[in-house]
């Protein structure tokens, strides 16, 4: 065990702080779920992609620096702390990207992988239907084969950005006769074909950061087939282990709120409350725990393990501790944290989103029943 | 001992209860909030008939001569529908404070609305739609206001500049505005608790997934029964705090923060639960659930948030 950065770490720590300090935007853009705000993440996303800082975990041919994770967490630190701007393409660059990487063909990668480093195409996820939430392999929207081409028909809902992205990728049904996770294939679809409406959903915060999308006839080539036909749910969990894993959620974006907090306590707050102290220091011890945890398990990957159903111990440990980050700030606030504007807004708003981090990615009772029934080995419930 | 409401302050309760179920629905709520209004005038002239804004008004200033055990489950049952608009400043603090003043007769019949600017807050809620505006020592009826945009739209937040005040006292029984407030929304909270816990478990009886009703899975059932568990434990202390400010107990203080503290951490537990057990569409604008939501993450920090409620108990139990 040796827990310095390496040479090779650090060089390429100054690298991109270099680079990020030169280039950051001075002030925040608008949030990426208004038309104007997206459009701005979207250049940001190219002039990172331009720097080579885009995904940087990526192969070399396809836009990336060929970092192996612990590089990439240490992109990520620096990231945060250069007060850089959301991903809007996370979805591609961190989810779909590893995914087709691993399953895709050559054709498809070379497709598809640049584009998207460069977020001149902006991924939006599509596994949701009104009735299949949590039960995901209940879903109904299918996929009807017509010579080369699949015909979609169907609805799929909660898909984040996708009022402003340009493609997304789900699950559908191509296997009528077969039950549940059998019988689906994973396939990838531009946004602006005819047969598709994006119908615009308000958020808690008034911003319109979802989309349902309707499917009627809506024809793609059997070439946006990801992975094999009637596969497909194997290929959404490798996509949902990453997003569960590390890549969705790194330690940076933790390290630096509780940062963050702790100038905000060293401003508002009163040192006599020791309860409020205490508060603030468990927040920075775990998110302190959190990284520590996450360069244990990259190092695991690095020499070869995978991770399975722990994911799920990740997922839940990010989205409660970030509500606590919040709940605390909101408290030193007091009656500032009723504004929506003003210097709490960034705190308010991170509030209402850390609320939605114990839903999405996999509702956390969802995840409390992978752990028990997979990690723990309890007698399976539903 | 006798732990309980009479007969009366029940019924008039449920009359106020069926009142805001035709006039006060959660279509009537947004759209108070979504037209900017923040507040039902129709609803308010029924409140004024009803003697709801009056009802700590005493009899011979034309009010109802209720007491605070009078008012406590009134203060529930509006926040049960999440009443937009000063409606617990008006009718804890400004209408009996001001009884005595040219006011009294205004603020009765509802055709004056009135606000409160309490000294801990740099901003006053519902400032637009009031022309009463009353601090701790005086009352401000020519004034200009400026939108901070509050996080609930019932209860719009404002900075507010008087051009001419007129000296008045806000304590209402011998208790400042902001206990008697602090108090008023313990008893809301509740309400508006209630009143999530109800549409989140009616939710989780009709959505199905898995082949079953959510709320056969007992991650959720123990997600709902928590958040009752905290309620039903807040209500007791509030009612107790009631019956400490009417009788005039000398533990009042210690008992409304007792209220204040356990209802604002109740409101806040419901409406992550019930959040939690909407799943994706506990996090939009169209589910009615944010109107609740939204007040309690307002309410709780309003007049006093539990840290500040918890350290008076304290003070009291402890160091007393
Ligand atoms: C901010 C945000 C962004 C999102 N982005 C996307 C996106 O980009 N693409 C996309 O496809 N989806 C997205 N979603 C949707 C998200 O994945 C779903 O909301 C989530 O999977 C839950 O599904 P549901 O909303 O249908 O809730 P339901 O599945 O109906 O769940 C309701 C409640 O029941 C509980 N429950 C359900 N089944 C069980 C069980 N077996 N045991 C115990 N409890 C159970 C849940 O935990 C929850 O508390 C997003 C959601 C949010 C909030």
């Amino acid at each position: 065990m040796d827990l310095n950065e390496t040479a090779q770490e650090s060089a390429f720590r100054s690298e991109a702080r270099t680079w990020l300090e030169a280039n950051v935007p001075t002030s925040a853009l608008p949030s990426f779920d208004t038309a104007e705000g997206f459009a701005l993440h979207r250049a940001w996303e190219k002039k990172l992609y331009d720097g080579g800082w885009s995904a940087v975990s990526w192969p070399v041919e396809y836009g990336g620096r060929d970092a192996d994770y612990i590089m990439w967490l240490i992109f990520e630190e620096e990231y945060y702390r250069s007060g850089a701007p959301g991903r809007v393409n996370q979805n591609g660059i961190f989810l779909l990207g590893p995914t087709i990487m691993e399953v895709g063909t050559q054709a498809q990668k070379t497709k598809f992988l640049p584009s998207m480093a460069s977020s001149e195409i902006v991924w939006a996820q599509a596994w949701s239907e009104p009735n299949a939430g949590s039960d995901m392999a209940s879903i109904r929207s299918k996929a009807t084969r017509d010579g080369d081409e699949w015909v979609l028909n169907g609805q799929k809902i909660w898909a984040s950005r996708a009022v402003w992205a340009d493609w997304c990728f789900g699950i559908f049904r191509t296997d009528p006769t077969a039950e549940r996770h059998r019988g689906l294939t994973f396939i990838l679809c531009p946004l602006d074909l005819p047969g598709i409406t994006v119908r615009p959903i308000a958020q808690l915060d008034g911003d319109t950061g979802f989309a349902e999308i309707f499917f009627d006839d809506v024809r793609v080539p059997v070439a946006n087939t990801l992975g094999e036909e009637n596969k497909g749910w194997a290929v959404a969990m490798a996509t949902a282990g990453f997003e569960r894993g590390v890549s969705l959620r790194s330690p940076a974006r933790f390290t630096e709120a509780v940062k963050r907090l702790i100038h905000l306590w060293k401003t508002y707050g009163d040192p006599s409350d020791t309860a409020l102290s205490d508060a603030v220091t468990d927040a920075w011890m775990q998110a302190e725990g959190y990284r520590l945890h996450t360069y244990q398990t990259v190092t695991g990957m690095l020499e070869g393990r995978t991770i399975g159903a722990e994911a799920s111990l990740n997922k839940i440990f990010w989205s409660e501790m970030d509500v606590r980050i919040h709940e605390i700030a909101l408290q030193i606030l007091g009656p500032e944290a009723e504004r929506m504007e003003g210097p709490s807004q960034r705190w308010v708003d991170g509030f209402l989103f850390s609320l939605s981090g114990p839903i999405y990615a996999g509702t956390n009772e969802i995840q409390r029943n992978i752990i028990a029934d997979r990690v723990l080995q309890l007698p399976k419930g539903i | 001992m006798k732990f309980s409401f009479t007969q009366d302050q029940r019924l008039f309760a449920e009359g106020l209860r069926d009142l805001l179920s035709k006039q006060c629905t959660p279509t009537h709520v947004r759209e108070a909030w979504e037209n900017q209004a923040g507040h039902l005038p129709d609803l308010w002239s029924r409140l004024a008939e009803m003697g709801v804004l009056s009802m700590l008004v005493p009899e011979s200033q034309g009010g109802m001569g209720g007491t605070l055990i009078d008012a406590v489950l009134l203060f529930q049952e509006l926040g049960r529908a999440a009443v937009p608009g000063p409606v617990l400043e008006h009718m804890a603090v400004a209408a009996p404070a001001l009884a005595h003043t040219q006011w009294a007769h205004a603020l009765n019949d509802g055709t004056a609305i009135a606000t409160l600017w309490v000294d801990a807050n740099p901003y006053v809620a519902h400032a637009q739609v009031a022309n009463i505006i009353l601090t701790h020592d005086s009352v401000i009826t020519d004034f200009s206001i400026d939108d901070v945009h509050g996080i609930d739209g019932g209860r719009q937040l404002f900075t507010v500049h008087a051009q001419s005040t007129t000296k008045a006292s806000s304590e209402v029984f011998g208790l400042p505005a902001s206990d008697v407030m602090a108090l008023a929304s313990a008893a809301y909270l509740i309400g508006v608790s209630e009143a999530m816990i109800e549409v989140a478990a009616e939710y989780a009886r009709q959505r199905e997934q898995f082949g079953k009703p959510i709320g056969s899975f007992q991650a959720v059932k123990h997600l709902m029964s928590d958040a009752l568990l905290k309620v039903e434990f807040a209500k007791a202390p509030t009612y107790r705090a009631a019956w400490s400010a009417s009788t005039g107990s000398s533990t009042v203080l210690r008992d409304i923060s007792m209220a204040k503290a356990l209802a604002s951490e109740a409101a806040y537990r419901a409406s992550r639960s019930t959040m939690q057990v909407h799943g994706g569409i506990g996090y939009t604008w169209e589910a009615d659930l944010q109107l609740w939501m939204k007040k309690s993450w307002a309410l709780m920090r309003a007049y006093g948030d539990a840290t500040y409620h918890r350290r008076r108990v304290g003070a009291s139990v402890l160091h007393g």
